[in-house]
C-alpha cells in the first residue's frame, strides 16, 4: 500500500458525509446520553457544511444514526418548506440515499428546530432536535466549572430560586420556550428552544429524542418512557401558550401551536404538514393530497 | 402563501446559489487563478489555513476564491472538508527550535544571542496608498532568500548557526531568572478537534484552542484586558517572534523510521512576563508561548500573551473561559449568524409571556376577591407538582 493509494481509497464521497471513525463517536456518545437521560455528553464536534448555529449539531446526529433505508423529515419552525430546513434535508438526503417526506407519520427520523409534530410520534421514530443552548442553568450561572459542580450534585437550588423570583416579580413564570425540566428525576435539561406546548410531549413519550448542540459540543437525550417534569410548583402550574379565542386561519384548528398573523390579525398553525393534511380533508389515512398552492416543492423528490 | 420571512424553500435556495455564482465567476475581469491568490494574497491564505487548522495553501486558496475573500467563510470551508477526510497518521513531534528561521526579532535585547533578522514585513513601510498605475509584475516575482545571516554577537549564547539560532528563554534560564514550569512526564497534547474543551483544561488545550482561533478574537481579547474593564494582563515584553519552517514526519508504516513529509510555515512568539503579584515569585520572569500556522504575527503575538495571562490567572476570573470558548471564528460568527433564520416560534412564545405578565399585572392592581390565587389563571395544563 502506497500512500497515494491510501489517498485515493479516502477520497470517495463518504457516505453521511462525515467520515467513518466520526460518525462511530458521535453514536459513542449518544449511547451515553440515552443511558444518561438528561446528562449532557460532550462530543467532538466536527464543523459541518452548515454554519454553527444554523443545525450542525442535529445534522450530525442525524449523520449518525440514519442508514439508507431511513426516511427523513426536517422541520425548521414546525415548518417543512422553510429555506434552512429545505437545505439541511439536501443535505442529508444527498449524502445518504436516504427517502423524505413531510408527512410526520412516515418518517423514521424527524430533523426539527423549535418544534416537535403535532402528529403523535412512536416506538419506530426518532426526533432530533437542532440545540443551540444545551445548558439550562447559564441564566443562573456562567462558570462552567461551577455548572458541571452544580449538575454532578444535583444542586439546582438556583434555578428553583429563580422560577420563585420571577413569579414573586411579574405575577407568573416568564420563561417562553426552552423551558427547563428535570429528566428521569435527576438531571435539569434544557428543552431546546421548544416552545412550551411541546413540552409535554417529551413526558413518557413513545419515541427517542436525540438533542444535538453542534456549536457547543454537546449531544443528549430522553428515552421512550421518560419522566419529563416541568419546573414547577404545586400550587404554580405549568402554562402552554394559548390565546383566548385563537385558531389557524387555515384548518381551524385550536389544539394546535398557533403562530401569528399579524397583517391579518389571524393566527395559522406551525406544522405546516399537518395543518395542509387537515385542509386536504386526510383523516390520517391513504394518499397525501398534494398542497393546491404548491407549498409542499421543497419536499419533492 | 407569504406568511413567513423565509419560505420559497428549495426553489429559493437555488436562485441565491446562482446569484452568488454569477457574480463571482462572471464579471469583466479575467478569472482568478489559484496561483495568484497563493502568491498575491498570501497573508490572507495563511489566516484562513491558521484559523482552519489545516496546513493546506492550495485547498486555503480554493476556498478563499470561492468565499470571496471571506476570511472565516474560507475557514469554514477548510475544515468542513476536513471533517470529510479521515485520519491517516499523526505527526512525529519536532522541536521548536528546527524551527528554519525566514525572520527572528528580539524586542527585549538589543543584541541577543542570535541574529535580529527582520525579514519579509511591513513593519517600517510606511503605510502609504500605493495609487500609481498598475506596474506589471517584475521578472523575479520571488527575491532569492538571503544566505544565512551571520550571528550578530559571537559566543553570546548556544552555538546555532544563522536559521537556527538559540533562545533568549534559554540565556535567561541559564541565568536563574525564569520560573521553571517544565515537566518531566510527557503527557499526550489534548486534541481539541477530537475532545471538547471546557475550563480546566490542560496547557496544550488552551494553546490548540488559540492556534485555531480567530485572530480579530483573540486581538480583541487581548486589547479589553489593556484598555477594557477586564485588565487581567499587563503587557509582556516579547523574547522571541519568528517566522519559519517546521519540518513534518510522520512514521513510516514499513520501516517504522520517521520520515519527513514537507514544512509548514509558523508564526512563533515567546512573551516574558513580569511576575509582579504578592503571591508570585517576584524575583523571576515567567513565559507565555504562541505559535501559529502561517505568518501572522499579530495572533502569536496575542496567544502567548493570553497564554501566560491564563497561568497566572489560575482560575481566579472569567479570562481562561473566554478564551477556550469565546475565541473560535467559526462558533462565533455561526452563532451570530444564526440570528437571521426564522424565530417566530420562539417569539409567539414570548408574546405569550409579555401578555400573561400584563395580565397580571393588572389582575394586581385591580384586587379581586377571586384574583389572588395563581391558580385562577386560566390556560394551565397538567401542573407539575414538585
Amino acid at each position: 500500500m502506497t500512500v497515494s493509494a491510501l489517498a485515493v481509497q479516502t477520497a470517495a464521497q463518504e457516505f453521511g458525509h462525515l467520515d467513518e471513525q466520526s460518525k462511530r463517536e458521535i453514536r459513542s456518545a449518544l449511547l451515553t446520553a440515552v443511558a444518561v437521560p438528561g446528562y449532557q455528553v460532550p462530543f467532538a464536534s466536527r464543523e459541518m457544511p452548515v454554519a454553527r448555529g444554523w443545525g450542525s449539531g442535529g445534522l450530525q446526529v442525524t449523520l449518525a444514526v440514519i442508514g439508507p433505508q431511513d426516511t427523513v423529515k426536517v422541520i425548521d419552525q414546525g415548518d417543512d418548506a422553510g429555506v434552512n430546513a429545505a437545505n439541511l434535508r439536501r443535505l442529508i438526503v444527498a449524502s445518504t440515499g436516504a427517502a423524505q417526506t413531510t408527512d410526520a407519520r412516515e418518517a423514521s427520523i424527524i430533523q426539527t428546530r423549535h418544534r416537535i409534530p403535532e402528529d403523535p410520534l412512536g416506538p419506530d421514530q426518532v426526533l432530533v432536535l437542532q440545540v443551540p443552548v444545551p445548558e439550562p442553568l447559564r441564566g443562573v450561572e456562567r462558570d462552567m466549572r461551577e455548572l458541571r459542580r452544580m449538575h454532578a450534585e444535583a444542586d439546582y437550588t438556583a434555578i428553583w430560586v429563580s422560577l420563585y423570583e420571577d413569579l414573586v416579580r411579574n405575577g407568573v413564570i416568564t420563561q417562553a420556550t426552552g423551558y427547563p425540566v428535570l429528566v428521569g428525576g435527576r438531571y435539569v435539561m434544557a428543552t431546546t428552544p421548544i416552545p412550551r406546548w411541546d413540552v409535554p410531549k417529551l413526558h413518557q413519550a413513545g419515541f427517542l429524542a436525540l438533542f444535538g448542540a453542534g456549536r457547543e459540543k454537546r449531544v443528549y437525550a430522553v428515552p421512550p418512557h421518560t419522566d419529563v417534569e416541568p419546573l414547577a410548583f404545586e400550587d404554580v402550574a405549568f402554562q402552554v401558550e394559548r390565546t383566548e379565542g385563537a385558531s389557524c386561519l387555515l384548518c381551524g384548528a385550536v389544539d394546535a401551536y398557533l403562530v401569528e398573523v399579524p397583517a391579518r390579525h389571524a393566527w395559522i398553525c406551525s406544522d405546516a404538514d399537518w395543518c395542509e393534511r387537515r385542509r386536504s380533508g386526510e383523516d390520517g389515512e391513504g394518499e397525501d393530497a398534494e398542497g393546491e398552492d404548491g407549498e409542499g416543492e421543497a419536499a419533492d423528490a | 402563501m407569504g406568511y413567513s420571512a423565509a419560505r420559497g424553500g428549495l426553489d429559493a435556495i437555488l436562485a441565491a446559489e446562482e446569484l452568488m455564482r454569477a457574480k463571482r465567476d462572471g464579471g469583466s475581469s479575467p478569472p482568478l487563478g489559484i496561483g495568484q491568490v497563493t502568491e498575491r494574497l498570501n497573508l490572507a491564505v495563511d489566516r484562513v489555513m491558521g484559523e482552519a487548522g489545516l496546513w493546506a495553501p492550495r485547498l486555503a486558496a480554493l476556498a478563499l476564491r470561492q468565499a470571496e475573500g471571506d476570511l472565516i467563510e474560507a475557514a469554514h470551508l477548510l475544515r468542513a472538508y476536513r471533517s470529510t477526510r479521515t485520519r491517516l497518521a499523526q505527526p512525529v513531534p519536532v522541536h521548536a527550535d528546527e524551527l528554519e528561521i525566514l525572520r527572528r526579532i528580539v524586542p527585549a535585547y538589543r543584541v541577543p544571542p542570535g541574529p535580529q533578522l527582520l525579514g519579509r514585513t511591513l513593519d517600517y513601510v510606511g503605510r502609504l496608498l500605493d495609487t500609481g498605475t498598475e506596474k506589471p509584475p517584475t521578472a523575479s516575482p520571488e527575491p532569492a532568500v538571503p544566505e544565512a545571516p551571520e550571528p550578530v554577537t559571537a559566543g553570546a549564547g548556544p552555538a546555532q548557526n544563522g536559521r537556527h539560532p538559540g533562545r533568549l528563554l534559554d540565556l535567561l534560564r541559564s541565568q536563574g531568572m525564569i520560573r521553571d514550569r517544565r515537566r518531566d512526564d510527557d503527557p499526550e497534547p489534548y486534541d481539541v478537534t477530537r475532545d471538547p474543551v471546557r475550563p480546566g483544561a490542560p496547557r496544550s488545550a488552551r494553546l490548540s484552542v488559540m492556534a485555531r482561533a480567530e485572530t480579530g478574537a483573540l486581538v480583541n481579547l487581548w486589547y479589553r484586558n489593556i484598555l477594557g474593564p477586564d485588565g487581567y494582563i499587563h503587557e509582556v515584553t516579547l523574547g522571541e517572534v519568528r517566522h519559519g519552517r517546521l519540518p513534518v514526519r510522520v512514521v513510516h508504516p514499513s520501516t517504522g523510521q520517521p520520515v519527513c513529509l514537507g514544512a509548514v510555515r509558523v508564526t512563533e512568539v515567546e512573551a516574558i512576563e513580569d511576575l509582579d503579584g504578592e503571591q508570585e515569585e517576584r524575583g523571576l520572569f515567567d513565559v507565555g508561548y504562541g505559535l501559529c500556522l502561517g505568518h501572522n504575527e499579530r495572533k502569536a503575538i496575542a496567544m502567548a500573551n493570553l497564554d501566560i495571562a491564563v497561568e497566572r490567572d489560575a482560575g481566579r476570573s472569567p479570562l481562561e473561559q473566554n478564551v477556550l470558548m469565546t475565541t473560535d471564528g467559526l462558533d462565533a460568527s455561526g452563532f451570530l449568524e444564526h440570528l437571521k433564520l426564522p424565530h417566530y416560534v420562539t417569539f409567539r412564545s414570548m408574546v405569550d409571556r409579555k401578555a400573561a405578565i400584563q395580565a397580571a399585572s393588572e389582575r394586581r392592581a385591580v384586587p379581586s376577591p377571586d384574583a389572588d390565587s395563581p391558580a385562577a389563571q386560566t390556560d394551565a395544563v397538567a401542573g407539575v407538582t414538585r
